[in-house]
C-alpha cells in the first residue's frame, strides 16, 4: 500500500503556473455582457435607483437654493420670498422641514434598498448554473464577488448620475413654480446644485453596493456542484 | 506495467448526510481505482449514491470518511484555492445541460478556463480555435450558445473541457439532452479524444450507447459498488439493446 499522499496539488511536475486569475478586462467585459443580456432586469434596477436618487437630489438641491436665497441681501429676492410666504427669520419652520425631509429620505432609502436587494437576489438565484459552471472551470469565490459588485456598481453609478441630473432639473422647476424663475441665474443654479447632486450620486451608489452585499454573498457561496442541478 | 497509471483512487469512501432527524448513508465504503486513459461509465438508479460518488471523484464534494486521490493527491487536504486550481487544470467538466456561458461566444467560452489559468489572450485564442476545430466547429467561433443546436453546444462544452489539457474529463449525462444521432456523435468524439489524447473519461449515464463505448462500467446500488463490468462482458449484452434502438 502506498503511503498517504503528502504531495501537494501544485507539485505535478508539469511546471504549470500556480495561479488562478481573472483579469480586470475580462471581468468588466463579462459584467457589461451580463447587463446587456438581462436588460429588462437591469433597467428595472436602474429605474428604481434613479427615481430614489432624483428624489434625494431634488429635495437637497431645493433646500440649498432656499437657504441661499434667504441669505441673499437683495431686496427684490427678499420681497419675492415674503410674497411666497417664506419668512426669512423663521428658523423653527425650516428645521421642521429639514427633519421631515430627512425622515422621508430615510424611508425611501430603506424601500429602495429592499427593492434592489430583491431584484439582484433574483438575478443571482437565476444564474446558479452559470455561477456553478464558472466555479467548475476554476473560478474562485472572489471572482464571483467581483463580477456582481462591478456589475451593480456600474448600474448604480449610472442610474445615480441620471437621477441626480433629473433631480436638479426638478428642483429648478419647483423653485420657479413657487417663486420666480428670475431669481435663478445660471451661476446661481450651477453653484447651488453641485453639493446636493454630488451627495445624492454618492448615496445612490453606496445604496446599490449595500443592497448587493447579501446577493453577492449568496452567489459566492454557491458550490461548483450546483452547475449540475437540473431543477431551478 | 508502467503503461498503467492510476489517476483516481478511492479508499473506503463514505458519505453521510443528515436530513432532519434522519441520517442518510449515501456512500457506504467504496474502494476502487481508475487508470489514466480509461473510459468509465458509472451507472445506478437515482438515489443509489451514483451522483454523490461521481461528484466526489470530480473534486466537487468531499467524503465524510475515507480518501479520494486524484492524480495522487488527497482532495480532502485541499483548500479552496487548491481545489479551484484542480478544477481549472486537472478536470474538464461536461454537463447534461451544456452550461455554456450564455453571454459569451463559442470561442470565449472555450478560452475562459485558459484565462483563469493565466494564459495570455493571443495564446488562448489560438488554442481555443484549434480546439473548436478539433470538435468540428471551426466555422462557428463567434456564435453565441443560443445560436447553436444542442449537439453543437455540447461540442463547444467538450472543447471547453479540454481547454487546459486536463487529465480527467468528467461528464454528467452528456447525452441526456441530445437525440440519438447527436448523442452518438458526442460519444464518438469522446472516444476519439480518449484514443488520441489519452484523456481519462468518467461519465455518469443511463445511456446504453455510452456503455458500449466504455472500458468499464461501474454499477452502484445502495451506496456500494454492486458490479464492475469490463468491455468484454458488455459487448454482447449492449449490442442487442443497441440493435433494438436502431430498429
Amino acid at each position: 500500500m502506498r503511503s498517504p499522499a503528502k504531495k501537494r496539488i501544485f507539485d505535478d511536475g508539469s511546471g504549470a503556473s500556480r495561479r488562478v486569475v481573472m483579469p480586470w478586462g475580462q471581468t468588466v467585459r463579462m459584467c457589461l455582457a451580463n447587463v446587456k443580456q438581462r436588460l429588462g432586469r437591469s433597467v428595472l434596477t436602474f429605474i428604481c435607483i434613479a427615481v430614489v436618487v432624483a428624489f434625494f437630489s431634488s429635495s437637497m438641491v431645493y433646500q440649498d437654493f432656499l437657504v441661499r436665497l434667504m441669505a441673499s441681501p437683495d431686496v427684490h429676492v427678499q420681497a419675492v420670498l415674503e410674497r411666497a410666504g417664506v419668512f426669512v427669520h423663521d428658523v423653527d419652520s425650516l428645521a421642521r422641514q429639514r427633519d421631515q425631509r430627512i425622515w422621508l429620505m430615510t424611508l425611501s432609502a430603506v424601500l429602495c434598498l429592499v427593492g434592489i436587494t430583491n431584484t439582484i437576489l433574483m438575478s443571482v438565484t437565476e444564474r446558479f448554473r452559470e455561477i456553478g459552471t464558472l466555479k467548475c472551470l476554476g473560478a474562485l469565490d472572489v471572482f464571483v464577488v467581483r463580477l456582481f459588485l462591478i456589475e451593480n456598481a456600474l448600474i448604480g453609478g449610472l442610474a445615480s448620475l441620471l437621477g441626480a441630473a433629473v433631480g436638479c432639473l426638478l428642483a429648478v422647476l419647483q423653485l420657479g413654480a413657487v417663486f420666480e424663475f428670475s431669481l435663478l441665474s445660471w451661476w446661481f443654479c450651477a453653484e447651488g446644485m453641485f453639493p446636493g447632486a454630488a451627495k445624492s450620486v454618492a448615496v445612490g451608489t453606496f445604496l446599490t453596493l449595500l443592497a448587493s452585499i447579501y446577493p453577492t454573498y449568496v452567489a459566492a457561496r454557491m458550490r461548483p456542484v450546483d452547475a449540475m442541478r437540473s431543477e431551478v | 506495467m508502467n503503461a498503467k497509471r492510476e489517476i483516481v483512487r478511492t479508499q473506503e469512501v463514505r458519505k453521510t448526510y443528515v436530513m432532519g432527524d434522519e441520517t442518510v448513508h449515501a456512500l457506504q465504503g467504496i474502494s476502487l481505482s481508475i487508470d489514466a486513459g480509461e473510459y468509465i461509465s458509472i451507472m445506478g438508479p437515482s438515489g443509489s449514491g451514483k451522483s454523490t460518488f461521481f461528484n466526489m471523484i470530480g473534486g466537487l464534494d468531499k467524503p465524510t470518511s475515507g480518501e479520494v486521490y486524484i492524480d495522487e493527491v488527497d482532495i480532502a487536504q485541499l483548500g479552496t484555492y487548491e481545489l479551484a486550481w484542480l478544477r481549472c487544470r486537472k478536470i474538464g467538466y461536461i454537463f447534461q445541460t451544456f452550461n455554456l456561458i450564455p453571454v459569451m461566444t463559442a470561442l470565449e467560452n472555450v478560452t475562459l478556463p485558459m484565462v483563469f489559468a493565466g494564459l495570455d489572450a493571443d495564446e488562448a485564442r489560438e488554442k481555443g480555435m484549434s480546439l473548436l476545430d478539433l470538435v468540428g466547429l471551426g466555422g462557428r467561433l463567434l456564435h453565441k450558445p443560443a445560436q447553436m443546436s444542442g449537439g453543437q453546444q455540447q461540442r463547444v462544452a467538450i472543447a471547453r473541457a479540454l481547454a487546459n489539457d486536463p487529465a480527467i474529463i468528467l461528464a454528467d449525462e452528456p447525452t441526456g439532452n441530445l437525440d440519438l444521432k447527436t448523442g452518438r456523435a458526442v460519444i464518438d468524439l469522446l472516444t476519439r479524444l480518449k484514443a488520441e489524447r489519452g484523456v481519462t473519461i468518467i461519465t455518469a449515464t443511463h445511456d446504453m450507447k455510452m456503455l458500449a463505448a466504455s472500458d468499464r462500467v461501474i454499477w452502484i446500488t445502495d451506496g456500494q459498488v454492486s458490479r464492475i463490468q469490463s468491455r468484454g462482458e458488455l459487448t454482447i449484452q449492449v449490442g442487442s439493446i443497441d440493435g433494438k434502438e436502431e430498429a
